[in-house]
């Protein structure tokens, strides 16, 4: 750095010095996408390294890791128990600065998610922090699973139904479950 | 989110006069507010309401105002000290590095290429500070970064804030619904978070200005800054960030530039501020001493509060130009080059003082009295002439008052001045002496000052309420005794 001083003293007044100009408009500054890949390389990394139960996520093939593939396993004791379901992850060029945007490919009976797999769950949207990642949207999903939010539901018959008749729930839930090909 | 969502996340420094010309057709309330803005603060920048305007308006601040220090050794305290929070955010937080690591090298980096550039090229320093601020992908880093610190604060240390967390959402629901997520608006109690976080431990403070419709002709302003147990600011001279808040908006506000280094110094080092008055001290008594600049006059710099800038100085007596005054009567000087001669520059408010003492000067004529303030007149009038050996006594130390108490005429005004308190807390210190508290207090009064000229004089009180403030000590051992004393005597 001692070559900056150098540059700085050499340089005409009021011009910036090579260098620095680098500094201010450098590639690495241009390019938005740069620290989200980043950060969603960092993601695959503790995703592979230290996995949770249940929960697992990979980039699509197409490259760009802009989006993802995701699969939550049903919890125990619930009645999505025994079933896996899929979603897709789409992550903006600003990521973890906005949310992801997740959706349900597999589809779904459940209070929260309507018949085209879009979720209501808030910190996918105005609770979104940059603390978040991949597995704790995964985890809270899966959570979402078993304790759904009744009091804001996209799909109110399943809402009603979780509350006054579990067995029928349980039935819509297997009959629209359905395995969906890897893309 | 008031304000527009269009523009660089930190726009450039304008004119203050901009925001009186937004309001013009307003509300009464903010026309005069906004009126009387530019006044105390010439300059703004607007910050783009995106939900992230007062973490990033304190933010840049804090760059920013570590940039005028002009101190490569700070900014680099700062990496250093931005570097061990990482600390706080996994231990205390519960955050996992790896999600902070790329948000907190944002700010190092930052800190990093501007330590390299603040002494060669402070200009390139501002211009990578404001470009960094206005990418996205940096700026938003840095703010969630300072997210991520007063979220962690506010968890180690939950008992501070608790009371002001709202609806009882408790430590953690404040944090997941205020602070973490991502373009949520600050509140007044992150913005407390982050101040106390980011700002008071390295001794700056923050006065915000509120800019709103509660009733007066002025915005209301609050001053964040580091205090002791006694409500005593730490720091007194520390440089000050100023934000202009608006319902749900933070800019940034500027008075006219200052000399930061001199504050920072202040600062780190009162003693070299008065080390600097002192000096002007000497430089200004010949001029004033006309003549009879033969006197040795240095020997009374040597006592507290004696010299052209000390506190109590319509007292009149202690000055340099004061005691020229009786030999031009000895000369039988006219009353008007009396008048004249103590003008030197920058000493106006002496040249006042010395005119205030028709009690010493009775050949004046009434108008040479020229009083404007009873608070200076008053005590006057309690001496009894001659006077002229009282200059001696008003500006001893405490130890030399017994010979000035017992004086019967002067302790029938000893009862009001024992009222006062002195403007610091009890425990301060430092205490001149009553009377010169209640000198001082008096004549701030009327006079607002406001430079930095002010600011870094003897005048200003501030200093007394700096706890590592050491007067120097009058050792009447190792002293002469004034020479004003011996001639008049």
């Amino acid at each position: 750095m001692n070559y900056d001083m150098e540059d700085t003293q050499n340089s005409a007044p009021g011009s910036l010095p090579s260098n620095q100009a680098a500094k201010l408009g450098g590639p690495r500054r241009g390019n938005d996408a740069q620290s989200t890949t980043k950060r969603l390389q960092t993601e695959l990394m503790q995703l592979m390294t230290s996995p949770a139960p249940g929960v697992s996520a990979f980039p699509n093939s197409d490259g760009g890791l802009l989006s993802w593939t995701a699969t939550i396993e049903g919890p125990e004791d619930t009645p999505y128990s025994g079933l896996t379901f899929k979603l897709s992850f789409a992550f903006p060029p600003n990521y973890p600065y906005a949310p992801p945007t997740v959706l349900f490919k597999t589809p779904i009976y459940h209070p929260n998610v309507d018949f085209s797999g879009r979720i209501c769950l808030d910190i996918l949207k105005d609770k979104w922090t940059a603390a978040y990642n991949i597995q704790t949207v995964l985890l809270s999903l899966q959570s979402l699973l078993g304790e759904p939010n009744n009091a804001s539901p996209l799909n109110g018959e399943a809402a009603e139904l979780w509350d006054k008749n579990p067995e029928e729930f349980k039935k819509k839930v297997l009959s629209r479950h359905r395995v969906v090909d890897d893309e | 989110m008031l304000k527009s969502r269009q523009g660089p996340l930190v726009g450039e420094k304008k004119s203050s006069r901009a925001i009186t010309e937004e309001y013009a057709k307003a509300d009464p309330i903010y026309v005069a507010k906004t009126a009387a803005l530019p006044q105390k603060f010439s300059h703004y920048r607007p910050i783009l309401g995106d939900g992230n305007c007062g973490w990033r308006a304190a933010g840049f601040s804090y760059f920013e105002t570590l940039l005028r220090l002009q101190n490569g050794a700070r900014l680099e305290e700062e990496l250093a000290r931005m570097t061990s929070l990482n600390n706080l955010l996994t231990t205390v937080g519960g955050f996992e590095e790896w999600l902070f690591e790329d948000m907190v090298a944002e700010t190092t980096n930052l800190l990093r290429d501007l330590t390299d550039l603040v002494q060669s090229s402070p200009q390139a320093a501002e211009e990578l500070l404001r470009h960094r601020f206005n990418t996205h992908e940096v700026s938003d880093s840095i703010v969630y970064h300072l997210r991520l610190l007063a979220s962690s604060w506010l968890k180690g240390n939950p008992a501070s804030y608790q009371g002001f967390i709202p609806d009882g959402l408790g430590v953690d629901g404040y944090r997941k619904d205020w602070i973490e997520p991502v373009n949520q608006e600050i509140d007044h109690l992150g913005m407390t978070l982050l101040i106390d976080i980011l700002l008071k431990p390295i001794g700056f403070a923050v006065e915000i200005v509120y800019l709103d419709r509660s009733e007066g002709s002025q915005a209301n302003s609050h001053i964040f800054q580091q205090e002791d147990s006694n409500g005593v600011p730490t720091n007194p001279n520390g440089p000050t960030i100023h934000l202009l808040y608006r319902p749900s908006h933070y800019d940034i506000l500027y008075k006219e530039q200052v000399p930061m280094q001199i504050m920072d110094q202040l600062a780190r080092n009162p003693q070299v501020n008065r080390a600097l008055t002192r000096q002007i001290s000497v430089h200004e008594t010949p001029v004033s001493m006309g003549g009879y600049s033969q006197l040795d006059m240095t020997t009374l710099l040597c006592i507290p509060g004696f010299g052209l800038s000390s506190p109590p100085q319509h007292h009149g007596f202690h000055s340099p130009q004061y005691q020229q005054q009786p030999i031009e009567q000895a000369f039988n000087s006219s009353p008007i080059s009396a008048s004249i001669s103590p003008i030197s520059p920058g000493a106006s408010s002496t040249t006042t003082s010395s005119g205030a003492l028709p009690g010493t000067f009775p050949a004046q004529p009434p108008s040479q009295s020229s009083l404007t303030s009873p608070t200076i007149a008053a005590p006057h009038s309690a001496f009894p002439p001659p006077a002229t050996q009282l200059p001696i006594h008003t500006n001893f130390p405490p130890q030399a008052r017994p010979s000035l108490v017992s004086n019967p005429s002067i302790t029938s005004h000893l009862p009001h001045t024992s009222e006062l308190s002195s403007p610091s807390s009890a425990t301060s210190s430092f205490r001149p002496s009553k009377y010169e508290w209640e000198a001082a207090a008096d004549w701030q009064e009327p006079v607002v000052f406001q430079t930095s000229t002010f600011k870094n004089s003897h005048y200003n009180t501030a200093h007394y309420n700096n706890p590592n403030f050491q007067p120097e000590e009058w050792t009447p051992e190792s002293e002469e005794p004034p020479a004003p004393r011996k001639r008049s005597s």
